[in-house]
């Protein structure tokens, strides 16, 4: 494998039922897994969730978990960090303050015993992938913060491993550089064609860059699958509210007029699509605030119809925010904003809507 | 610390100070006295608490100095002065002191105390300083060191020399310590420059170690970190009251000397300095002196009535210490150059000393057990104890004034020109130690060789 | 950069002040020595013969030898004992950590020559071990034989400074620097020699140059096993048996301060650029790993043994001031609470004099530094690096040449009021111990201000309050860790000095503990009385540190929860 070819497919990552704890605390509560040859997955939760921590395991790094964790159908879990040839960025770089540029990525070859000919080439191609060819010979303290995200990935990258772990590299960026090196990691990922596991807890740098993403929550996968899927049919609550602003409400499904309807316990109802039957059991209703019209009374469109009143008001550039008091509740509605076209204020009378379709029942 | 509570601190200390410096007025003495002395405090505390019970109102205070560095510290302060006393033993110190006009004279009030103790006098001739109790120097040995080694006692000096102590003897250097400096005066006075030299230097090949402070022999020998020591008698006397298992013998050649108590000059306190002469002459005082912890040999005869068993009486024992007719003169004459002697050949070359002196006993040794006498081999082996024994100046030169006065230390003035700098001299005669003891080592080996 | 202007008067006199007292009684008195060094002693003319003179006597060539040969083997043994200390408390789970890095340091607070009695008695040629060696085995180790002696004494005394800045090191090192290499294939033996030794090694030259000055300088170890023909007991001897007007003292002194300065010089050049600040966001200190079985039993026994051998003192201490006759036997005859009882009602006043004069060098200590550290960082005043490398200057000054120094120089002037030459007045005491403990406190001064964000002072300043209320209000009660930390190492270490004062002390009332335990050390009955202060020195100490310990402990935890809010906000 060289560094300029793609690598044909990568391999794929199992894990299976792994569980793990600090002391009394359970980290991971049984995680199962399934990343493809190839793939760019993300693991995306709030701190606490345990998505470091289940990096870190496929790593080597901590307490031994129970489970399986398989790459390349190879279980890897007993054996020693540097024995399984996956590679990791940390967080805060972990560049060695004692080494210059050129010697830190050469540090994982001469593990390995490469011939020094050729560890000087890979290390040079490697710089050259990240455009640091000019700074080998510097501190990492003489590099910028992109410039040492780089080679904490030249150093990964150049001993070719398996996998590649990145564990929020993004995260002690500034904003405009942070956009620009999550693009030069997805396209050092294509051209690599490396089984990559990203960690993050930004939902926007998960749905940019993943080819598919976990979300995980205290030690559990919530939902796995590519970001658009998750965003729009979250499998719980937490999901929903995650990867995104979501209305919920809620309430009960019940059959009248010939179809469903959602009954909120805030004292009003919603058409739903045809297909829902009525349990009687209690369930959230979601609905994104962009999915939502709002007009003068009686003017929004939509399935369904409620009348309101303008509670609170945020413009954000793109949108105008409302939210508008319904019933014993508060719901979200986004409406573009174009120049000129007239703002509702504080205290308005409205109407929402929201048609059928765009509504989804979650458990409650 | 909190700013209140370091203010506190600091004028509490303040008025600590204050009234410390306040004379208290007690039986017209004095409040304060301040005594410079060379004993350690279990001398000294006792005395103070016996002095200060006698005389209520009256502050000791004792400045430890080893003797050499008292006599600097009086020298040096001598423009300020602020010490009442010196109290130690080697009376050269202060015939050194006194010279340098120092001292102030004393007529002391108690009777009963004789002339002489031994072949020495008790008292300054010129008056200057007082004897209080008088000191031999002699060997004292750790009983279980000597029989877990199987080492006889020895009774003279040159049975120290014996090749069976190799290893086993310590003392201190003249320099370090003022009773070591008459120690070494005595053999050289009993025996004579050449021959006293030569016995001090075989007896320094069987050193152990030369100790900095005149206590770290009683110490080493009380530990059992070495088995024999040339010490001043209390020394042995107060461990043995201690406790600990050690001996002590007064070899031929010594010298009873008194250990001295002087009044400095321009002291602060002159009468609480008198009245302590006289407590320490009194009967209660010599009394005090036979205390375990002091153990020194009183110079009142009547006193030693009250003394344990066994404890030597020199106005009775005659054979103690009338050997050797001191002579003080001789010593003050060449004070530092035989402190600079010993330590240049002995303590500063010890190692050197001790391969020799070990060549020259196994050459020896080696030539009793082959029972053969080799006229060559006994000739090298002669000569290198001749190299060993071989001195860089003579005794005449050693008491020559401008010998001596390379030594000095203080430009009396700026413009008193002195030939020659201490370091230099010491330098030449290293060499020359260093290059004797090397070659007698190679003569003794060579010896050892042909038998 | 801060300019001068108005504002700056008030620090501006603080750092005269302070120089103005680093000058008089740290640069005059040395300077003053320097001089004589290069003074003919016959006319008072410059000259260099007393070099020449040194150099060409091989009692001084071969004390300068053995000097140089005792420190770097000090500093070889005594990382022998720190390495493994240090090594298994921070890189493995393992109980009693904190018991073995507490143990570890109390070798500090015992007065080295104490140890040095101490350690004869056990590890002597007739000590404790020999004995039993010899009775059941046959043979002697000699522990203490010549040069050894002193190395074992000063390494077991002194190592503690490598182990406390070798194991802060290793606790810095962010953990993420470990796993980078060992996810990039690096095992163990590798692990360590490529990545953790490397960055750990400034706080191991630290350490080790730390050791090495004092060693080098150390005076009454040296004099206690009888060990003559290194420098500072040379200094010593020229100036106490043969005066103070003898110049090879003063050449001797001016090599000790030449070379300390130069073994500063070397740690400082080993170290330029290399002050890794490792710890990062998100890092955790070293990876600890759990023990198997058998490691843990082998670790556990060797530092065990470490622990006997660098608490020997101690124990041999304790058995000396509790036993009747200790002679030619593995242990004392009988044992006694006699020589304690003696102790307390007669020497008191060492005490007293101990507690008041580490005390108030400490706090001088923690004022002065205080006071340099903010005025070398947070102001622009001219010169104000000179301050920093002067204060920190003393660390490179041998006690025997500041005594030296303070007698010529104090010895003509008289204090006002008590008529006394300030030479011999007990504040000189005090004095001197406070310039030799300032780098100490200093630098843990610094340390403590370079954590306080230069926000929270213009925070303060923006709201109104000047200068010097702002350090009082804000800088200081932020810097209270530090300087608690510098106060405690300024009194633990002082406490127990004994170079500089055994040549000021010019009373026994103003004598403090070292002094007193040295002056029992002189007679036969005094052992016992000598080891029982010893003991009780080494106890007061300990318990001083340990109080002060607490408070910084409690005022941390205090603080921690506003620090953790600040760091959020970040």
């Amino acid at each position: 494998m060289s560094l300029n070819q793609p690598s044909g497919g990568g391999v794929a990552v199992t894990v299976e039922n792994l569980s793990l704890s600090f002391g009394k605390t359970e980290v991971l509560k049984g995680v199962n897994l399934e990343i493809r040859p190839g793939e760019l997955f993300t693991f995306l939760g709030p701190s606490g969730s345990g998505k470091s921590t289940l990096l870190r395991s496929i790593a080597g790094f901590g307490p031994q978990p129970g489970g399986r964790i398989l790459i390349d159908g190879e279980d890897i879990a007993g054996l020693a960090p540097w024995d399984r040839n996956v590679g990791m960025v940390f967080q805060s770089y972990a560049l060695w303050p004692h080494m210059t540029v050129r010697k830190n990525v050469a540090f994982g070859l001469e593990e390995r015993k490469v011939p020094a000919r050729e560890i000087r080439e890979r290390v040079e191609a490697a710089l050259d992938l990240v455009g640091l060819v000019a700074y080998g010979d510097r501190r990492p303290s003489q590099l910028s913060g992109g410039q040492q995200q780089r080679v904490a990935l030249a150093r990964t990258i150049v001993v070719e491993p398996r996998v590649l772990l990145l564990d929020e590299p993004l995260s002690n960026l500034d904003a405009n550089l942070r956009v620009q090196m999550r693009r030069e990691i997805h396209d050092l990922q294509r051209k690599l064609n490396l089984t990559t596991i990203f960690v993050t807890h930004d939902q926007e740098e998960a749905n940019t860059i993943s080819d598919r993403m976990a979300v995980l929550d205290q030690g559990v996968i919530q939902q796995t699958g590519a970001p658009l899927e998750l965003y729009d049919n979250p499998a719980n609550r937490f999901v929903a509210s995650f990867l995104g602003t979501a209305n919920m409400l809620e309430g009960r499904v019940e059959r009248a007029d010939g179809r469903p309807w959602f009954v909120a316990d805030a004292g009003f109802r919603l058409p739903m699509a045809d297909g829902f039957s009525p349990g009687g059991e209690r369930v959230t209703a979601m609905a994104r605030p962009q999915n939502l019209t709002i007009g003068a009374p009686g003017d929004a469109t939509g399935d369904g119809r409620l009348e309101g009143q303008v509670e609170v008001l945020e413009f954000l550039g793109t949108i105008v925010r409302y939210a508008v008091k319904v019933g014993g509740t508060s719901l979200l509605v986004d409406e573009t904003h174009r120049a000129g076209r007239p703002v509702f204020q504080l205290g308005d009378r409205v109407s929402l809507g929201v048609d059928a379709e765009d509504i989804r029942l979650l458990p409650a | 610390m909190k700013r209140k509570d370091f203010l506190r601190a600091v004028s509490g200390a303040l008025a600590a100070l204050a009234v410390s410096a306040l004379p208290a007025f007690a039986a017209d003495l004095e409040g304060k006295l301040v005594i410079v002395t060379s004993y350690p405090p279990d001398t000294t505390v006792t005395i103070k608490k016996a002095f200060e019970a006698a005389h209520p109102g009256v502050e000791v205070e004792m400045l430890k100095k080893k003797t050499t560095a008292g006599i600097k510290f009086l020298q040096e302060t001598a423009k300020n002065n602020t010490s009442d006393m010196f109290w130690a033993s080697a009376p050269d110190a202060f015939e050194v002191l006194k010279a340098d006009g120092l001292l102030a004279k004393y007529q002391v009030k108690v009777q009963g105390i004789p002339e002489k103790v031994g072949a020495f006098p008790i008292n300054d001739p010129d008056g200057y300083y007082k004897g209080f109790a008088a000191s031999g120097y002699g060997i004292m040995w750790n009983t279980r060191y000597l029989k877990a080694k199987k080492l006889p006692v020895p009774k003279t000096w040159a049975e120290l020399a014996d090749p069976v102590y190799f290893g086993h003897v310590g003392m201190s250097a003249p320099s370090r310590s003022g009773t070591t400096h008459l120690t070494v005066e005595t053999i050289l006075q009993g025996m004579g420059w050449e021959k006293g030299w030569g016995l001090m230097k075989s007896i320094s090949g069987n050193f152990k170690t030369v100790t900095e402070r005149s206590f770290g022999v009683p110490d080493g020998v009380n530990s059992g970190q070495f088995g024999l020591g040339i010490v001043i008698d209390f020394f042995g006397l107060s461990s043995q009251a201690s406790g600990f298992p050690v001996d002590f013998l007064y070899p031929p050649i010594t010298t009873l000397v008194p250990a001295n108590i002087a009044i400095v000059k321009n002291a602060p306190h002159p009468k609480a300095a008198a009245a302590f002469i006289e407590f320490l002459l009194s009967a209660k005082g010599q009394e005090v002196l036979l205390d375990p912890k002091i153990r020194r040999l009183p110079v009142n005869p009547e006193t030693y009535a009250k003394a344990p068993a066994g404890f030597p009486n020199p106005f009775k024992d005659k054979s103690i210490g009338a050997a050797v007719k001191f002579d003080l003169d001789k010593s003050k004459g060449r004070y530092n150059v035989v402190n600079s002697l010993f330590d240049v050949l002995v303590t500063y070359r010890l190692s050197d000393l001790q391969d020799a002196v070990k060549a020259i006993h196994d050459a020896k040794a080696k030539a009793k057990a082959k029972g053969k006498s080799n006229a060559e081999a006994a000739k090298l082996i002669a000569e290198a104890e001749a190299l060993v024994a071989k001195m860089p100046i003579t005794e005449e030169e050693a008491g020559k004034k401008d010998v001596n006065a390379i030594f000095k230390k203080k430009r009396k003035k700026a413009d008193t020109k002195i030939t020659g700098r201490q370091a230099e001299v010491e330098q030449q005669w290293d060499k020359e130690a260093k290059a004797n003891y090397t070659k007698a080592k190679e003569l003794a080996k060579k010896a050892a060789g042909m038998l | 950069m801060i300019t001068v202007s108005r504002s700056h008067w008030g620090p501006g006199a603080v750092a005269l002040f302070l120089a103005l007292f680093l000058t008089v009684f740290l640069v005059i008195p040395v300077a003053k020595v320097i001089y004589v060094a290069f003074q003919d002693p016959n006319t008072g003319a410059l000259t260099l013969i007393n070099f020449i003179d040194f150099f060409n006597t091989s009692l001084f060539r071969e004390s300068f030898v053995n000097s140089f040969y005792v420190a770097a083997l000090s500093v070889v043994v005594a990382s022998a004992f720190a390495l493994p200390l240090a090594y298994f408390t921070t890189r493995f789970n393992f109980s009693g950590a904190i018991l073995i890095q507490t143990l570890g340091v109390i070798p500090l607070i015992m007065p080295p020559f104490v140890g040095a009695v101490a350690m004869v008695l056990l590890f002597g040629q007739n000590g404790t071990i020999n004995l039993l060696l010899d009775e059941y085995l046959g043979f002697t180790i000699p522990f203490m034989e010549g040069l050894n002696g002193v190395i074992f004494v000063e390494s077991v005394h002194y190592f503690p400074f490598i182990l406390i800045n070798l194991s802060a090191a290793l606790n810095n090192i962010d953990r993420s620097m470990e796993e980078a290499a060992q996810n990039l294939g690096a095992s163990r033996g590798r692990l360590f020699r490529r990545i953790v030794f490397p960055l750990a090694m400034p706080g191991y030259v630290a350490g080790a140059s730390l050791v090495f000055l004092k060693v080098f300088d150390d005076l009454g170890t040296p004099l206690l096993l009888n060990i003559n023909n290194m420098l500072a007991p040379q200094a010593y001897l020229r100036i106490t048996s043969i005066g103070i007007g003898d110049p090879m003292g003063y050449v001797i002194s001016v090599i000790l301060v030449t070379f300390s300065l130069l073994a500063l010089w070397t740690s400082f050049l080993a170290l330029r650029g290399k002050e890794y600040a490792t710890v990062q966001k998100g890092g955790g200190g070293l990876m600890k790993r759990d023990l198997a079985g058998w490691e843990k039993a082998g670790c556990y026994a060797v530092v065990i043994l470490i622990l006997l051998l660098v608490l020997s003192p101690h124990i041999a201490l304790t058995l000396l001031s509790f036993g009747t006759v200790w002679s030619f036997s593995p242990l004392p005859d009988a044992y006694t609470v006699q020589h304690y009882v003696d102790v307390v009602s007669t020497s008191s006043i060492y005490i007293t004099n101990t507690l008041l004069y580490a005390g108030l060098a400490a706090g001088i200590d923690v004022v002065f530094g205080t006071a340099i550290a903010y005025v070398v960082w947070r102001t622009g005043l001219p010169g104000r690096k000179m301050l920093d490398y002067l204060a920190m200057g003393a660390v490179a000054i041998p006690g025997v040449v500041l005594g030296i120094g303070y007698l010529r120089t104090f010895y003509q002037f008289d204090v006002p009021f008590i008529d006394k030459p300030l030479a011999s007045w007990w504040v000189i005491i005090v004095i001197a111990l406070a310039i030799r403990r300032l780098p100490y406190a200093l630098r843990a001064c610094v340390a403590a201000l370079q954590q306080v964000s230069v926000m929270l002072e213009e925070a303060a300043e923006n709201l109104g309050a000047t200068k010097s209320r702002t350090v009082r209000r804000v800088v200081v009660p932020l810097m209270t860790g530090g300087i608690v930390a510098g106060f405690v190492t300024s009194f633990a270490t002082a406490s127990v000095e004994l170079s500089a004062t055994i040549m000021l002390v010019s009373q026994e009332s103003d004598a403090p503990l070292a002094y007193g335990i040295y002056e029992f050390m002189q007679s036969a009955a005094g052992r016992g009385p000598g080891a029982a202060l010893g003991i009780i020195a080494v106890l007061i100490i300990g318990i001083a540190t340990y109080l002060s310990h607490r408070i910084v402990n409690n005022k941390e935890t205090e603080r921690a929860p506003r620090q953790q809010s600040a760091a959020q906000g970040v």
